[in-house]
């Protein structure tokens, strides 16, 4: 029997017992018994992001706890959708690290593409983008943000590296839908 | 004429021009902190080093003039490194906080280093701090001197412009600090001048700190409404409220300069009192109503009097189209003459003042009467009623040695740059120029043979009109001998010929004598409402319509009016912009003449006692709200530029009367909403606006080329007479019976009428109603500045705080007419500005 023959033979056989067929399934099969590749994003998991992330700005405080913007609108000059506003008073009684504080800054989400051109601008490196990117909402006014919540200390402090997947309770309550991380349980994301 | 090369190109020009002069002039850019154009050159921050060729070091421009034959380099590198050299050593003791600084955006230090600078420096040494925090130094400048670059200009406006002089340099090289003495706490004039001459963040505008960066500004082409001076200013706004009201170098007749009136009386605008709706009156009660309904019952309440018992009364304030329509409103649809616009002064004062000023001759500047060899300041307070003009007079006189002389009655900063000052009792202007006149004419007597004024003052002679005007014979014979020896006169005439028409006679004689003597003779008028000379040449006059034409019939004037409605004959009258009620003489008179009126109408921007007289009340707007031309008081036509939409209802008073006059003349002839419309009218019917050129170069610029002889209105040839008044003041004060002092009033130099008592800071200035005496007579009467006294008429008693000021005449008490607490009117006999009181220490 020629070579050719010979060929043609075994390939009959495979095919008449669906051998590629079964190899397939196989596969298939044995991702039964590997875990998910998915975070179980809302329900018991979130994406820690890395700190080069840019999500909901956040302004920050120096070791004193003294705020760290000065108020000098240059964020709001600097962002190409001009949507922060920043309105400068005059604060004597040590709040920031200058006597020229925020009375308002705000960024209006609905308009920001996270560009991060507001955190090259700044020269006390005030404002950040953070690692928070759950910012759907239900109603126009939550679209905006302003200085008391962003100055608030971040879920996700600044040691954690990120790029990890953690433990994460879903709650529902009348203020909306959250999925609180538990950053002490932590899993690699699954490559 | 000298031949220089600049950067190779051959040139003449002028001997002794400065290098930088004619470098900017060729166009090339040299960059200057200390200098400034209209201050001594001190040639200290080495900014503008250029090279001359052949000389090995750099020389400052702004102080080397031109020699011939001179090659000068602007841009060799040796200069480009020179310059930034200067940079980096004024960097190393500069705060560098431009965050945190209100001149960050706009500052001139910024600017530079940007274009010529290093972008990096060397030096690592801790920079010298003067202080820490930021201090006041007065209720609208804070200082920080960390950031000073030792310029000096702030130093050299106060003294040689402002005429203040509260600011010096202390210490020296790195601890030189520009400051107030002992850095306290500064009683000067407000002004704000330092702050808008500082390139850097040191003197900064306390109303305006932290409000904003200058990017987030909205800014329009304005003018100062609260005296005739016209100094152009530029206003800004941030989220709807006016926050910053600055002059630019170079623009406008006052440049970089204002008073403190212009600089800071502009939060007016954001006022929380403004009226926002019409009211109507309803079953005895003003409330609040459409505008349907507000012109519905104007329909009603016009149509119903007749013309000769109707009235209108129209602020200077108001725009040239608003008052032009306004007059056109009266003297067309509703064929009454009794229009006015000078509720103080009756219209035969301005008839004659008018006269005496030769305003039919049509604009002046004042740079030109500045260029007279001699200036005669006379009739008014200038310098605290047109501070501008008080600096241009004291910049122009010290640069050029005019020879100025002033006469008043009240001493005035203006007084140490004149060579005479002459101090006369109040009102007696007439008998001081009236003495000057006939000195004057001693030699000219056929020329004036036939003048009923001068063989009225001839008759008298000149020692009793000496007399009178408490000034003695030789020092009226000096001042006409310093007329004597100048080709070129300029005479600066006030408000008071106004309040004391009898001067003006007197003051056309002197005028006519001077040009019999063939001088050249310059009159400027200066007033102290924005557009009153506007007012006038629109035609808001009983007797005189536009252009100074003489009107067939002689309507009522303010006065008329009033005595029209006290006797309950008058039907309607309708006001615009002014508070007739605590502003006109004789204690309730007007409250209660309105009072009999039948349909008033007040169109105002805030709630005014004599608005709650009103049946209908329109809400207007302020100068930041609308569009328009004044005219100021040399006859120069500048226009306004809206930018901020009308708070609330309230419509543009152009607006209101365009649809008030519609609704009269049944026709659609008014564009309601278009001021450029009228304009176009203005110039086609008022053949002196047909030429003026309102085009303006808002650029800022580093030249001063501040005459923009094309604004000025042409003349015209209407002829005005002089009124027969005599004596009154002094019959007025006889009637009295003196009692000790003199009562004279005027503005504030903090005020302009009633309007500006409703800005904030304008009121942080001086608390409570002042009385102003002499040192002399203080002294005499035991009472030092500061204390409390009664004044005593016989018709009002007062209680004020007593100041002092130096130079002022014997016998003269004075009160702003500003004071809402002290309304001075209620101590005058009704239309006079003169009474007799006594003051006491209460
Ligand atoms: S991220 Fe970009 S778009 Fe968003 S606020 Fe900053 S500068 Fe503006
Ligand atoms: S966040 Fe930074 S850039 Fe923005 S105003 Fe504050 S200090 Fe300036
Ligand atoms: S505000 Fe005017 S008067 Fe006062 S210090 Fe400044 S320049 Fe001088
Ligand atoms: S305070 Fe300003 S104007 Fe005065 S010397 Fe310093 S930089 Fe110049
Ligand atoms: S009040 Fe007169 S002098 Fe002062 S800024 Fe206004 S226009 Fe100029
Ligand atoms: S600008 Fe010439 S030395 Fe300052």
């Amino acid at each position: 029997m020629s070579e050719k023959c010979k060929a043609k033979l075994i390939n009959f056989v495979k095919k008449s017992v669906f051998a590629d067929f079964i190899r397939g399934l196989y596969i298939t099969f044995s991702y039964n018994f590997e875990g998910a590749m998915t975070l179980k994003y809302p329900d018991s998991e979130k994406w820690i992001p890395y700190r080069r992330f840019r999500g909901l700005h956040t302004l920050n405080k120096n070791s004193e706890g003294k705020e760290l913007c000065v108020a000098c609108e240059l964020c709001s000059r600097a962002c190409p959708t001009d949507c922060i506003t920043v309105i400068p008073e005059e604060n004597d009684a040590g709040r920031g690290i200058a006597d020229r504080v925020a009375k308002v800054w705000e960024v209006d989400l609905t308009r920001c593409m996270f560009c991060g051109y507001c955190e090259d601008a700044c020269p006390t490196t005030a404002v950040r983008l953070g690692r928070e990117y759950e910012l759907a909402c239900t109603t126009l006014e939550r679209g905006t943000r302003s200085r008391d919540e962003l100055l608030l200390p971040q879920p996700v402090p600044e040691a954690l590296t990120g790029g990890v997947v953690a433990k994460a309770r879903f709650i529902r309550s009348a203020d909306g839908i959250k999925v609180v991380a538990e950053l002490g349980k932590v899993r690699q994301r699954k490559l | 004429m000298v031949n220089i090369k600049i950067n190779g190109k051959e040139l003449k020009v002028e001997a002794g021009k400065l290098i930088l002069d004619a470098a900017r002039d060729e166009g090339h850019d040299i960059p200057t902190f200390c200098y400034q154009a209209d201050l001594m050159g001190i040639g200290s921050c080495r900014m503008c080093l250029i090279e001359i060729e052949g000389q090995k070091k750099l020389q400052p421009s702004c102080i080397t003039p031109v020699m011939d034959g001179m090659s000068i380099l602007t841009d060799s590198p040796t200069v480009v490194s020179a310059r930034s050299s200067m940079l980096e050593f004024l960097l190393t003791d500069h705060a560098l906080d431009c965050p945190v600084c209100d001149k960050g955006g706009e500052c001139e230090l910024q600017d530079m280093v940007y274009k010529h600078g290093p972008h990096t420096g060397r030096h690592a040494e801790p920079k010298h701090r003067h202080h820490g925090k930021d201090y006041v130094l007065s209720p609208v400048i804070i200082k920080n001197s960390n950031r000073c670059v030792q310029c000096t200009k702030c130093v050299r406006v106060c003294s040689e412009i402002v005429g203040v002089g509260v600011l010096g340099s202390i210490g020296r090289g790195i601890h030189q600090e520009e400051t107030s003495f002992f850095k306290t706490y500064l009683d000067c004039d407000h002004c704000g001048n330092c702050i808008e001459v500082c390139p850097v963040g040191c003197f900064m505008r306390l109303p305006y700190r932290y409000t904003s960066r200058s990017w987030d500004l909205k800014s329009a082409d304005s003018i100062c409404t609260y005296c005739a001076t016209g100094c152009r200013v530029v206003i800004e706004e941030r989220d709807g409220l006016l926050v910053r009201s600055r002059a630019q170098l170079g623009v406008g007749l006052n440049s970089e300069t204002l008073c403190a009136r212009g600089r800071f009386g502009y939060d007016i605008v954001n006022s929380d009192d403004r009226l926002t709706t019409p009211m109507v009156k309803k079953y005895g009660k003003l409330e609040p109503a459409t505008w349907e309904e507000a012109f519905g019952a104007i329909r009603k309440g016009f149509r119903s009097s007749s013309p000769a018992r109707t009235g209108g009364l129209i602020s200077p304030r108001m725009t040239n189209e608003e008052i032009y329509l306004f007059s056109k409103l009266f003297k067309g649809p509703l064929q009454s003459n009794n229009v006015d616009s000078s509720m103080r002064w009756s219209p035969e004062a301005v008839e004659g003042f008018a006269a005496a000023t030769s305003m039919t001759a049509g604009g002046v500047s004042i740079f030109d009467c500045m260029d007279s060899q001699s200036v005669f300041v006379v009739g008014t307070q200038l310098s605290d009623e047109n501070p501008v003009v008080d600096y241009i007079v004291r910049r122009i006189s010290n640069a050029n040695g005019v020879q100025v002389a002033i006469a008043s009655s009240r001493g005035m900063k203006l007084d140490s740059c004149a060579s005479q000052t002459l101090r006369h009792a109040p009102a007696t202007e007439g008998d001081l120029l009236g003495a000057a006149a006939l000195l004057l004419a001693d030699k000219d007597a056929v020329r004036f043979a036939g003048n009923a004024d001068f063989n009225s003052i001839k008759a008298t002679g000149i020692d009793t009109l000496a007399a009178r005007s408490g000034v003695s014979r030789s020092e009226i014979e000096a001042l006409v001998s310093s007329f004597g020896s100048s080709e070129t006169v300029g005479i600066i005439a006030g408000t008071e010929f106004l309040r004391f028409p009898e001067g003006s006679a007197s003051l056309a004689l002197v005028v006519e004598a001077l040009r019999g003597a063939g001088k050249k003779v310059t009159v400027i008028p200066v007033l102290d409402r924005c557009n009153q000379r506007g007012a006038w040449e629109m035609g808001a006059h009983p007797g005189l319509g536009t252009a100074y034409s003489r009107e067939g019939v002689k309507g009522l004037g303010f006065a008329g009016m009033m005595n029209t409605a006290s006797e309950g004959k008058l039907d309607s009258i309708y006001i615009v912009g002014e508070n007739p009620v605590v502003e006109y003489g004789d204690g309730n008179f007007a409250r209660d003449a309105i009072g009999k009126v039948g349909f008033v109408v007040v169109q105002d921007t805030f709630m005014t006692e004599t608005a709650a007289l009103a049946d209908v009340i329109l809400p207007g707007v302020t100068f930041a709200e609308k569009d328009g031309t004044y005219t100021n008081q040399e006859g120069r036509v500048q226009s306004i530029n809206r930018l901020l939409p009308p708070p609330g209802d309230a419509k543009r008073d152009l607006e209101i009367i365009s649809t008030i006059y519609n609704i009269f003349s049944g026709t659609d002839d008014v564009p309601v909403k278009k001021s450029a419309g009228i304009f176009a009218e203005i110039r086609e019917k008022v053949s002196t606006y047909a030429k003026v050129d309102l085009s303006f170069n808002n650029e800022k610029n580093t030249f001063n080329d501040l005459d923009n002889k094309e604004s000025l209105v042409g003349g015209s040839s209407a002829s005005l007479s002089m009124p027969q008044v005599t004596g009154s003041a002094a019959s007025s004060l006889a009637s009295d019976g003196h009692a000790g002092f003199t009562l004279v009033t005027g503005n504030h130099l903090y005020h302009s009428g009633r309007l500006s008592l409703r800005s904030e800071i304008l009121g942080g200035f001086i608390k409570g109603a002042i009385v102003e005496i002499s040192e002399e007579d203080a002294d005499r009467l035991g009472i030092t500045s500061g204390e409390k006294v009664t004044v005593a008429g016989s018709r009002y008693k007062a209680e004020l705080v007593l100041k002092t000021r130096k130079g002022s005449a014997s016998g003269v008490a004075f009160i702003a007419e500003n004071y809402n607490d002290v309304p001075v009117h209620k101590f005058f006999r009704r239309g006079e500005s003169v009474a007799s009181v006594k003051i006491a220490r209460s």
